[in-house]
């Protein structure tokens, strides 16, 4: 939707306008307002960044980015943007914006015709299938690419050139809450929505720093206690963070060491009755991870975890555990909010368990201001990857490759055989780059990530990366792994194509095309059903015009299922802020609740007088897991004796590909940082600003020290964002056995001065 | 003595507009116009860890009001301070986030943001 604004001439407009050409303050100059207003069409979409799914009013004039705002009709963040979203239209026309292929000639990247970077794409990937089977390549993905784009990569991998081997960023950051909401109510993605926020007035916070890396979502709940003054919040993180500012209770524990904390929790609230027993006997299993358990099996299971033992377990208080059940008992509503600080974990999937364990216990879901609801990290982590099936194992609409009536609906929709289709489960990510260290995968296709950045344990696989045939779909050049590739592939940016991104809420959103790809750059959907027929695929592919021709295609593998999006045709995404799905037909306003009366799916003659039927497990029953508690794959250890985490800032973004082309936004943290507690600092003789050597196992970062009472004695954090301060060096590459996502959270180092 | 004060008026107008124009492929922008300048300072250090110690109650000030408490910085209406800076805040950018609570000017008296909301604690004085 296009919205002309012609005749607007409120001060939004005016402001947003003067942003951009940067001139006085246009309010004291109504006749030049009126002026430069003429011309500005703004088109809706949302927000590039984070998983909150903010919607966006891109200004355009002249064909070109004029101005951005926050879209005040949407209802995630009714006009608010938090200060990188602010940015976005700069972004579009940054330095380091690819406008031409480049293609490795003699060790250097030098510039190519799209055809000439084609040909030896698929030349050598021809080649490699041949040699080395279809196995032998990969695709890597993102949680940022749009859901046509996905699909498509997705569709060719899997279903025409016949490999699993079909991965994205999002199993290294929400991987493990799949495993989680799948494990405990049967399907993936949050039962409730933000909605919920607005109902509730207990909120857990654990493992996440909400006013940083979500801070639209962070504002709402600020504006939650300000309007609901009993509302309180519980914080459980291993630091102090911006997040404390509207937190009444912190357990400040030690990091990879929460576990028994949950489970101290759901103790105490067993022992001071506030379960709802009615809810459990209707709606509940118990599980010990193996075998089927009963309720008392597991009350037996809980009392070893009393507040004391999880206290010592986690380095607090025990009557802060009591406290924290007590607050979370006694409110009548609760929301559980999280994120990489529970899933970028050994026991990621575990913990996720334990944190539904609560809202099965006490009935607190599936209803207004409940929900044991993941934060997400990328923009179209839910929607492109999770939802649109593009991880190994996955296939599209909730489908596993594994099952063969999957693979069946799933080729009929792709016009490709069943049997091209594999019933392995291809490599995960980290496998998949260790396979490459080995030469067992010899050419990858990666799209919109930066993985010689972000992958854990980096001086492990950087080697491999460097010897594959490694091509790269981006926007942005130089990055770090755009620099070790062979094609790199220039491909439009955000506002430049059309698209549809699914975020944190069920919620699916429509991106317009506001300009044109910026000089030679093509839209990723073009380029993969390029590459598709130069691959001989002619026929599966041409079919695709536009990308709603390939959403159009999408919405089939949807149908009939928990997440049915058939109702959420580009005619209607285009006109509304989103739809939530189960959205089963174009009469349906979504769904704010799944599996109750309100969800189109919600089998009322199964459910009988249930009020929450998990239709999508066998009984209708989800489940509270006993799993014993776990720490961290590397304790510390008396040579390497601090406990080191990694984190996020405000004013940036993963990489920095993107923010980082933002002077204002590099202002807030100009250089690479570690934060150091005081009472550490002191005791190790470093000052503030001191350069330190923070080592691992893994490899050695020399950095700049920040003092500050944020981090716990003997934890240490260090943002991973700056490229030429590589901290993936140091982190762990151990990861869940379940999620496969690694331990980027918790590894054991030593700090000393430089 | 007229003429002394209108030569360091026009030599005062030549520099504003030489300082202007010296960005102006950037940025040319309201520091610009105004020839606002940031002293030269350590630029890889923060604008707030600087002006904890230089400027400590309008820090104070603006770390208890509603963008402090959600930690957007200096930069949102002062800029990177090196490259583009405005030492009196605009208030161009206001309605970028805060386009739900857009005012028209034309029907008040009023010309900025600011005229109402005070410039660090945004605390609303009329």
């Amino acid at each position: 939707m296009s919205i002309s604004r012609r005749n607007f001439l409120k001060a939004s407009a005016l402001t947003a306008a003067a942003a951009v050409i940067g001139v006085e303050p246009l309010t004291n100059s109504k006749v030049l307002a009126a002026a430069i207003q003429e011309g500005v069409v703004w088109h809706k979409t949302v927000c590039r960044l984070c998983g909150v799914g903010c919607g966006v009013m891109l200004g355009v004039k002249d064909g070109k980015p004029f101005g951005i705002k926050g879209d005040k009709e949407n209802t995630i963040n009714k006009g608010i943007l938090c200060v990188k979203g602010f940015y976005l239209h700069r972004m579009m026309t940054a330095k380091n914006r690819l406008l031409h292929p480049l293609v490795r000639k003699d060790g250097k990247l030098v510039k190519a015709s799209w055809d000439e970077a084609m040909n030896i794409v698929t030349s050598k990937f021809k080649d490699i299938i041949q040699k080395d089977g279809p196995d032998a390549l990969a695709f890597y993905g993102s949680g940022q690419g749009q859901t046509e784009e996905t699909y498509l990569a997705n569709r060719l991998f899997k279903g025409y050139i016949g490999t699993n081997n079909v991965e994205g960023n999002p199993r290294l950051c929400m991987a493990s809450a799949v495993g989680g909401y799948i494990s405990s109510f049967g399907a993936d993605e949050p039962i409730g929505t933000y909605q919920d926020i607005e109902h509730c007035n207990l909120f857990l916070i654990i493992g996440s720093n909400t006013a940083e890396a979500h801070p639209v979502v962070f504002d709402r709940l600020v504006q939650r206690k300000k309007d609901s003054p009993s509302c309180k919040i519980i914080f459980i993180d291993p630091r102090k963070t911006p997040t404390n500012r509207i937190v009444d209770l912190h357990l400040q524990v030690k990091p990879g060491y929460d576990l028994a904390i949950m489970h101290a929790i759901a103790r105490q609230l067993i022992k001071d009755g506030y379960t709802d027993e009615q809810f459990i006997k209707d709606s509940v299993n118990f599980s010990n991870g193996k075998d089927p358990i009963t309720y008392d099996d597991y009350k037996a299971f809980l009392e070893k975890y009393t507040p004391e033992y999880a206290a010592e377990q986690a380095g607090i208080q025990p009557g802060d555990i009591i406290k924290a059940a007590r607050m979370f008992g006694e409110s009548p509503t609760a929301m559980s909010m999280w994120c990489m600080g529970v899933n970028q974990r050994v026991s990621g999937v575990f913990l996720n368990n334990l944190i539904h364990n609560l809202h099965l216990l006490t009935g607190k879901l599936g209803k207004p201001g409940c929900d044991s609801f993941s934060l997400t990290g990328q923009p179209n982590a839910c929607g492109g990857v999770r939802e649109g099936g593009a991880l190994s194992h996955l296939l599209p609409g909730h489908r596993v490759v594994a099952n063969e009536q999957h693979r069946k609906v799933i080729a009929e929709i792709w016009k490709t055989s069943p049997d091209k289709i594999q019933p392995k489960p291809g490599k995960h990510t980290v496998a998949m780059f260790e396979a490459a260290t080995k030469g067992e995968i010899k050419g990858m296709y990666i799209l919109c990530t930066n993985p010689a950045q972000s992958l854990p344990n980096l001086n492990k696989y950087l080697p491999g990366m460097k010897d594959t045939f490694l091509v790269v779909a981006e926007s942005f050049h130089p990055t770090e792994t755009s620099k070790i590739a062979d094609v790199v592939l220039p491909v439009s940016f955000w506002g430049e194509k059309e698209g549809v991104y699914g975020c944190t809420e069920r919620r699916s959103q429509h991106l317009a095309k506001a300009v044109n790809p910026s000089g030679e750059s093509r839209w990723d959907g073009e380029v993969l059903v390029d590459l598709a027929k130069r691959l001989g695929y002619s026929k599966g592919f041409e079919h695709f015009k536009s990308p709603e021709d390939i959403w159009n295609e999408y919405l089939k593998t949807t149908a009939g299922t928990d997440m049915d999006l058939s109702g959420a045709t580009y005619d209607r995404l285009k006109k509304v802020r989103g739809l939530v799905w189960p959205v089963p037909t174009t009469d349906h306003p979504g769904t704010w609740h799944r599996f109750t009366s309100g969800d189109p799916y919600f089998p009322k003659d199964k459910a009988g007088n249930r009020r929450m039927y998990f239709y999508v497990k066998p009984d209708g029953k989800a489940v509270i897991f006993a799993r014993p508690d776990k720490g961290p794959e590397e304790p510390v250890s008396a040579e390497y004796p601090v406990a080191l985490t990694t984190g996020r800032i405000l004013e940036q973004w993963h990489t920095m590909t993107m923010t980082g082309q933002i002077p204002e936004l590099n202002r807030a943290a100009p250089v690479p940082y570690v934060e150091i507690n005081p009472e550490d600092a002191k005791s190790w003789g470093i000052k503030n600003r001191d350069k330190v050597k923070v080592t691992t196992k893994r490899g050695s970062l020399v950095i700049e020290a920040k003092v500050i009472d944020r981090t716990r004695k003997g934890t240490v954090m260090i943002p991973w964002h700056w490229p030429e301060s590589l901290t993936n060096i140091l982190t762990i590459d151990a990861v869940d056995p379940g999620s496969f996502e690694p331990e980027y959270k918790v590894a054991a180092c030593k700090v000393e001065k430089a | 003595m007229k003429v002394k004060i209108y030569s360091i008026l026009c030599i005062a107008v030549a520099l504003t507009f030489l300082l202007g124009f010296s960005h102006s492929n950037k940025y040319p922008s309201s520091s610009i116009i105004k020839g606002d300048k940031h002293p030269d300072v350590d630029w890889t250090v923060s604008c707030t860890d600087c002006h904890m110690d230089v400027t400590p109650e309008i820090v104070k000030s603006w770390n208890e009001s509603r963008h402090g408490a959600v930690n957007f910085g200096c930069y949102i209406c002062h800029g990177d301070g090196e490259e583009v800076f405005y030492s009196k805040g605009t208030d161009q950018r206001c309605s970028g986030c805060h386009a739900g609570q857009e005012v028209n000017f034309e029907k008040t008296k009023l010309n900025s943001c600011f005229d109402c909301h005070d410039g660090h604690s945004l605390k609303f004085h009329i």
